[in-house]
């Protein structure tokens, strides 16, 4: 096209423009007083909602919808995720996810992924609004189970029902439920991706993820033993 | 003589000090986009590959209007970017590589930009950029992205609508397949580049205003349309980017865009097109008609993405159908055609190990119809044929949070190289002269 699209082609690719403009250096003034402005009217809206969300009064279904559609985002719709960095939500325990969250929100836990994603995720909900995300995930129907090697499977279930006595591993039956349907703050793995249940064994096995009973239970695991627990209960 | 020098002095103590009072406020206040980080409380690798690429969450992020919270919002919503370099071209440049450089070799602070972004209000949010160029020596706006966002519900599934406003088509965009934001992200102000390009990369960017409305049915299907017209040449002043070899849309210039997304385990993959058409006066000159340039883009995207793996590839051709009635008018004379076409293709392929380590190769390459007025050359092809391969190394040390006393400091430090097969209608040495060695540190905070 015309003779100035050589400027415009560099400057497009260039982390934003450039040019050879040589004009007004009031510009610089402008910006700067429009953005301290515009600061000024966007920390107002944000430090009000932040000292409403620490105050922890009742929050409404519409704030609640709102927080979901935040949660879904990496959650997946209802809380079935697509990516296995993020767990499946649906049908999770009312208990362990209030539990989870509160523990994103206090840093006490602190596996990398929650580092990345979740301290930020937790830091202003309220216990109004955690309340009630629980309550939301928990009711949604559970996401699909994970078809896997019928081999690996089968060596994790016996691991889930019997576990390795002569190591001193627990069935992780006895707590987690026959179905891995988990109870109160003991989670539920049935229909769990393979990937987040391996990432967790792993994480409880070098304290990257603090619980004491799950350290003493997966530490003495082999990694193919955390493979086949995982495909194990992801299939259910 | 002294008076330009006086003046010249003046200006740059102005501008440093304007630098100055920015980055002060924001370093006794502020945080990363950085600031996006603040807001979320998220890592910078929650929302980028590598940044600036963006990863599902990032894309959602972006489509949502910039207004997810959960951080320290509190903050005021600053950041601060910086990007220094060092360039070696094959060949020197005679003359000087730019008005107060060498002609080869040359360190430059390239771009200083301060950010501003995040909720503003209730679904409305930004993404704003003013910069000052360290090469051109100028302040001007940059990339500015403002937008409302809703979620509704459309034939059984979430759809999140949207309406954004900005200054460059395809700043919006959410895929890195598109001008804006595509690869290279960052290319050297002191070396040669090639000549053509079609408008939509960047040709009308910061000088217009545009107004699109969005759809994102289902996490599946993008719709948005919209419109982009000229800013006068003096609200052009007013943001630092006028020229009068800027050209001018006349009217509303139409823009669309489609794109449908599949996301499976750890995998996205996009299909899209994009596209747009302006009748524009080349630089202003009225009273000869208007070019008619129409831009059709085709682009897609693939994203592997894991903690320790990550591989993303970017695709993209745009087809551009100039009718130059005005630019080919003999009283004109900017092109010696009537018409002319003109192709750009882009693909790229990365991976990052640990977000930390990330290997690039990108390859593009420009064709179209030669003419004589607007490419003319030294060895008479007159032809915008252009073909670059450029591979990069980059080291993104802090993308999981930054040190203890500052956790938002982002930083990318990398070498990337340009070796030109073909340069401006020429090839051999004429073209690989051109070749270009560029390292970087690249930080914000």
């Amino acid at each position: 096209m015309t003779k100035s699209l050589p400027m415009a082609h560099k400057s497009a690719h260039r982390f934003g423009p450039a040019g050879f403009v040589r004009e007004k250096l009031g510009v610089a003034a402008i910006f700067t007083a429009l953005v301290v402005l515009a600061t000024g009217i966007g920390n107002e809206q944000s430090a009000g909602q932040s000292s409403a969300a620490a105050q922890g009064g009742p929050v409404t279904q519409q704030q609640i919808d709102g927080t979901v559609h935040v949660c879904t985002s990496c959650h997946g719709f209802g809380g079935r995720s697509i990516s296995p960095t993020f767990p499946n939500l649906a049908g999770q325990q009312h208990d362990y996810i209030v539990a989870q969250l509160q523990a994103f929100r206090d840093h006490t836990r602190a596996d990398p992924h929650a580092h990345t994603y979740m301290w930020g995720m937790a830091a202003h909900l309220s216990d109004a609004m955690i309340e009630g995300l629980a309550k939301y995930f928990s009711s949604q129907p559970p996401a699909a189970a994970t078809p896997g090697d019928p081999a690996l499977i089968a060596a994790g279930k016996k691991i889930f029902t019997d576990g390795i006595s002569d190591r001193g591993v627990p069935a992780c039956m006895s707590c987690h439920g026959d179905k891995a349907q988990g109870a109160g703050t003991i989670p539920r793995l049935a229909d769990q991706h393979p990937g987040y249940i391996e990432e967790q064994l792993t994480n409880f096995a070098s304290m990257a993820r603090a619980n004491e009973i799950m350290h003493m239970t997966s530490k003495d695991l082999k990694p193919e033993e955390i493979r086949a627990l995982a495909a194990y209960v992801g299939s259910l | 003589m002294s008076c330009v020098r006086t003046r010249s002095k003046l200006r740059h103590a102005i501008i440093f000090a304007g630098i100055t009072v920015a980055w002060l406020v924001s370093i006794q206040s502020a945080g990363a986009l950085p600031l996006y980080a603040r807001q979320t409380g998220q890592q910078c690798a929650a929302c980028h590959n590598g940044f600036p690429e963006l990863t599902p969450y990032g894309r959602l992020f972006k489509l949502n209007g910039y207004t997810f919270g959960g951080g320290q919002s509190g903050y005021l919503p600053f950041a601060v970017m910086n990007f220094s370099s060092f360039t070696h071209t094959q060949a020197t440049q005679p003359g000087g590589a730019a008005p107060h450089f060498a002609a080869n070799d040359n360190f430059a602070a390239d771009q200083t930009s301060l950010f501003y972004g995040g909720e503003i209000a209730p679904n409305l949010g930004a993404f704003a950029q003013v910069t000052y160029d360290g090469i051109g020596r100028v302040f001007s706006w940059d990339n500015t992205d403002v937008r409302y966002a809703r979620t509704a519900n459309i034939f059984g599934a979430e759809t999140v609508l949207g309406v954004s406003l900005n200054n460059n088509p395809t700043v919006q965009d959410l895929w890195n397949t598109t001008p804006a934001w595509s690869f290279p992200f960052v290319g050297s102000g002191v070396a040669p580049t090639p000549a053509a390009a079609t408008m939509i990369e960047g040709g009308f960017a910061q000088q217009v205003g545009g107004l699109t409305a969005y759809a994102n049915w289902n996490r599946l299907i993008y719709l948005e349309a919209g419109g982009y017209a000229s800013l006068s040449p003096k609200m052009q002043s007013m943001v630092g980017v006028n020229s009068p070899t800027n050209n001018a849309i006349e009217g509303i210039a139409p823009y669309w865009r489609l794109a449908l997304q599949h996301d499976w385990d750890r995998n996205s993959i996009e299909a899209g097109t994009f596209g747009m058409i302006a009748n524009v006066e080349p630089q202003r000159v009225s009273g000869f008609g208007t070019d008619r340039l129409t831009d059709i883009g085709i682009d897609t995207q693939y994203q592997f993405l894991s903690d320790l793996n990550s591989f993303s590839v970017q695709a993209s051709a745009i087809f551009e159908d100039q009718d130059l009635n005005a630019s080919s008018n003999p009283a004109v004379g900017f092109a010696a055609n009537a018409h002319n076409t003109l192709r750009s293709y882009h693909v790229k392929a990365s991976y990052y190990y640990k977000q930390t380590y990330g290997v690039t190769l990108g390859i593009f390459h420009i064709s179209g119809t030669p003419d004589a007025t607007l490419y003319p050359n030294t060895s008479g092809t007159n032809s915008p044929n252009s073909t670059g391969v450029i591979t990069e190394l980059d080291y993104i040390p802090f993308n999981y949070g930054g040190p203890d006393f500052w956790p938002w400091l982002n930083m990318k430090l990398g070498v990337q190289y340009t070796f030109y097969p073909e340069f401006n209608g020429v090839s051999g040495s004429a073209a690989t002269n051109n070749n270009t060695l560029y390292t970087f540190v690249w930080v914000a905070f």
